[in-house]
């Protein structure tokens, strides 16, 4: 798809164009994962008098729903998506200001990840972020050999709407279960949806240690954050019940 | 500045060393100088006579000079073109390329998956798969129609091919008649013979008959291709322990005994003449008494031979893709992936059989597709690993540093696409999705692809005139055969 594509220069000339021209070239940069672009053209249509709102619906997810096909579809990979999701979080770096103050909700939700005490692994669940920043979400990533007591103050510091555990050791599944208990001694377990995975993870397991969901990949795991909040009511995080 | 620095591009593959080359080399011009061939063609006996042969009768003993001087003569590379013109198959060096083979009795149908007689229609769909599959560099007609006029069975599956598939064809026929047919439809599409010549798209083979016999219908097709200029493969099929002795050395040497006898008349009947070498050199199966098409000692042979035409500078016609299996089950993956394997590595320019299930006798469509997949695995091995600055990315590795991670760096992007094959029948997904697909084998895989292809994927079409005059051609070959049959 490369050619067809404006480049930096050519985007920055833009000045004459109407409001769909300006939407289908940040959907088009956006999936063709240029950042940069999709920042200026996103600047530039801010400008111009196009709604936040209607870049956010009309380009930057509508093409993220595009990327997301794609991506199903074995037409792009992980790279890909790494860079449409770069781009997304470019445009959307733009509106945030607008959009907090027109009080519309940019992000699907703010996901806390990590990967649990004792375990160094950090791929499977960098890629989990990967998929759920391109599905809109808004990822803290509080690294590796993350302890209980850390997962508990980023959820009291960051406020997020699910907290998301990875393992790849037998030896530190046992870890999750800490965590979830710690979650709620502290009487923070309602306030956050609890998402587990990694290679050892099975649902039973989930299910055995109080999990909500259990993810089998980084696709699955995204595609169930996003059933998760579609479930929850928009009500403010503290109020789920 | 640095000095001495070798690079391999590509895997790097060898069996026979220059010496052992050489040495099959003289045992077969010992053979061909002092045991002799058979030949049954009253031309060719006159042209090898004429040439400086000793002809007894129909025994034909080769002076090595003779057989040095068409080595000489003949061209190192054969280019086939598309029928569109365009240059596709380069038959030079260690490029290799992968067709189906022809003539099997039964054929697979994906559709209704029974083993059955081939029609006219199944050629059609070999052709239109061949032309759908982009590891797949030429079209074979992978079964004999059985739903045709017998005796222009031949012309029946060459029309087949002509119509659906872009890519070049590698065809046979039963006689020299059957060959005069098909370079006229093939110069009707080519606008003229003149032009077929010029930018050939078709490619007959004829085969001799082992041990060292030369029957009149191979060795006349032989010579018309050869005094056309038409490329031509002379391919034996030779059986280890029964039309060959059982070491693979003296296979070699009967195989590559019967094409230099083949090179050696068709240089005669017009020097520079494009030739193929090669075949189907396997065992009998001392058990069963087939000739295998999934033992280890073909894709070896084949190898040796291989390497034998590589020494020559001669294009060589390798076998691979093909099994003793009966169906598509595991044993078939075992040999058509090894096989398909060797003769990559080996640099077998046109290897053929590729779908071949059960020895030959059955010509499958799943078979090829799934060949197709196995090819594209064996060409990103073939390729190497490419080492320099930028792909040993040292100052990456420096700036990710311990812990990191390089999926979003400039550098994973610039390269994972062309450093990783991306399969499309293999299967990489985790069991929860692959469960959730229907716990597909790649049985099922293949019959779907094969399915969907023969349903979505349309050649490009000649003319409607261009149609009319091939069909023409076949139609007056069936009323001159319904003429001489009444009289």
């Amino acid at each position: 798809m490369g050619a067809m594509h404006p480049i930096l220069s050519e985007a920055a000339s833009g000045f004459f164009r109407n409001q769909d021209s300006f939407l289908e070239d940040i959907k088009e940069n956006l999936i063709a994962g240029r950042a940069s672009v999709v920042k200026l053209l996103t600047e530039q249509a801010l400008r111009r008098g196009v709604p936040p709102e209607v870049i956010v619906e009309e380009s930057l997810l509508d093409a993220m729903k595009e990327v997301n096909r794609c991506f199903s579809a074995r037409i792009m990979a992980i790279p890909d998506v790494l860079l449409s999701s770069r781009a997304l979080h470019a445009g959307l770096y733009v509106l945030k200001p607008y959009l907090t103050a027109a009080g519309v909700g940019v992000n699907r939700g703010r996901v806390l990840i990590g990967t649990v005490a004792g375990d160094l692994h950090d791929i499977g669940k960098r890629l989990v972020a990967i998929m759920m920043e391109s599905k809109g979400f808004e990822v803290i990533d509080m690294g590796i050999d993350v302890p209980p007591e850390e997962f508990v103050r980023g959820v009291n510091v960051h406020n997020p709407d699910i907290v998301a555990m990875s393992a790849l050791l037998t030896t530190t599944m046992g870890s999750m279960k800490t965590t979830i208990d710690l979650l709620t001694e502290s009487n923070l377990r309602r306030r956050v949806k609890v998402i587990i995975g990694g290679g050892p993870v099975t649902q039973e397991f989930a299910q055995d240690i109080g999990a909500d969901a259990y993810g089998y990949d980084a696709v699955s795991g995204a595609q169930i954050a996003v059933s998760m909040m579609d479930q929850m009511p928009h009500v403010g995080p503290s109020d789920t019940s | 500045m640095r000095s001495n620095y070798q690079v391999n591009a590509t895997v790097r593959f060898a069996m026979l060393s220059e010496n052992q080359l050489e040495e099959i080399h003289y045992a077969t011009l010992e053979v061909l100088e002092g045991t002799g061939v058979n030949v049954f063609d009253e031309e060719a006996l006159h042209l090898f006579k004429k040439g400086g042969a000793f002809v007894e009768g129909n025994r034909v003993r080769i002076p090595s000079a003779l057989v040095e001087r068409a080595l000489r003569t003949v061209p190192s590379r054969v280019v086939l073109y598309g029928r569109d013109g365009s240059p596709r198959v380069f038959l030079e060096d260690h490029k290799f390329h992968f067709g189906p083979g022809p003539t099997n009795n039964f054929t697979f149908d994906v559709f209704t998956k029974e083993r059955r007689k081939p029609r006219k229609e199944d050629v059609a769909r070999a052709a239109i798969l061949c032309d759908a599959l982009p590891n797949i560099d030429y079209a074979m007609d992978l079964g004999t129609p059985s739903d045709v006029t017998p005796e222009l069975a031949d012309v029946h599956a060459f029309e087949a091919l002509l119509l659906n598939t872009t890519k070049p064809i590698v065809h046979w026929a039963f006689d020299v008649q059957g060959y005069r047919l098909m370079v006229e439809m093939a110069a009707t599409v080519a606008g003229s013979l003149e032009e077929l010549k010029k930018r050939p798209f078709i490619c007959l083979y004829s085969e001799p008959s082992s041990p060292l016999q030369h029957s009149r219908e191979a060795i006349s097709k032989l010579l018309f291709m050869a005094k056309n200029r038409l490329p031509t493969v002379y391919t034996p099929c030779v059986m280890a322990g029964a039309t060959s002795p059982a070491t693979m050395a003296a296979t070699i040497v009967i195989a590559n005994s019967e094409c230099l006898a083949g090179l050696v008349a068709s240089q005669l009947a017009c020097e520079g003449a494009p030739f193929i070498m090669g075949g189907v050199v396997s065992i009998m199966d001392m058990s069963s008494t087939i000739l295998s098409y999934g033992a280890p000692e073909l894709s070896l042979a084949q190898a040796g031979l291989t390497e034998l035409g590589h020494y020559y500078k001669i294009p060589v016609f390798g076998t691979a893709g093909c099994t003793d299996a009966k169906t598509l089950e595991p044993q078939a993956a075992i040999e058509a992936a090894l096989s398909i394997m060797l003769a990559a590595e080996s640099g077998a320019n046109l290897v053929h059989d590729v779908g071949y299930l059960e020895f030959a006798s059955t010509g499958s469509e799943p078979l090829l597709v799934m060949a197709d997949e196995i090819i594209g695995m064996v060409k990103r091995i073939t390729r190497g690993i490419e080492v320099n600055g930028e792909t040993l990315a040292v100052d990456v590795i420096h700036r990710v540093g311990p812990g990191g991670h390089y999926l979003g760096e400039d550098h994973t992007y610039r390269h994972f696409r062309s450093e990783t094959w991306m399969p499309e029948l293999m299967d990489r997904s985790r069991y929860e999705e692959w469960a959730t697909k229907g716990k597909k084998t790649m049985g099922e895989r293949v019959i779907e692809k094969a399915r969907r292809l023969l349903l979505e994927h349309k050649p490009e079409p000649l003319p409607d005139d261009v149609v009319a005059r091939v069909k023409s051609i076949v139609e007056r070959a069936e009323a001159e055969f319904r003429a001489q049959k009444a009289s």
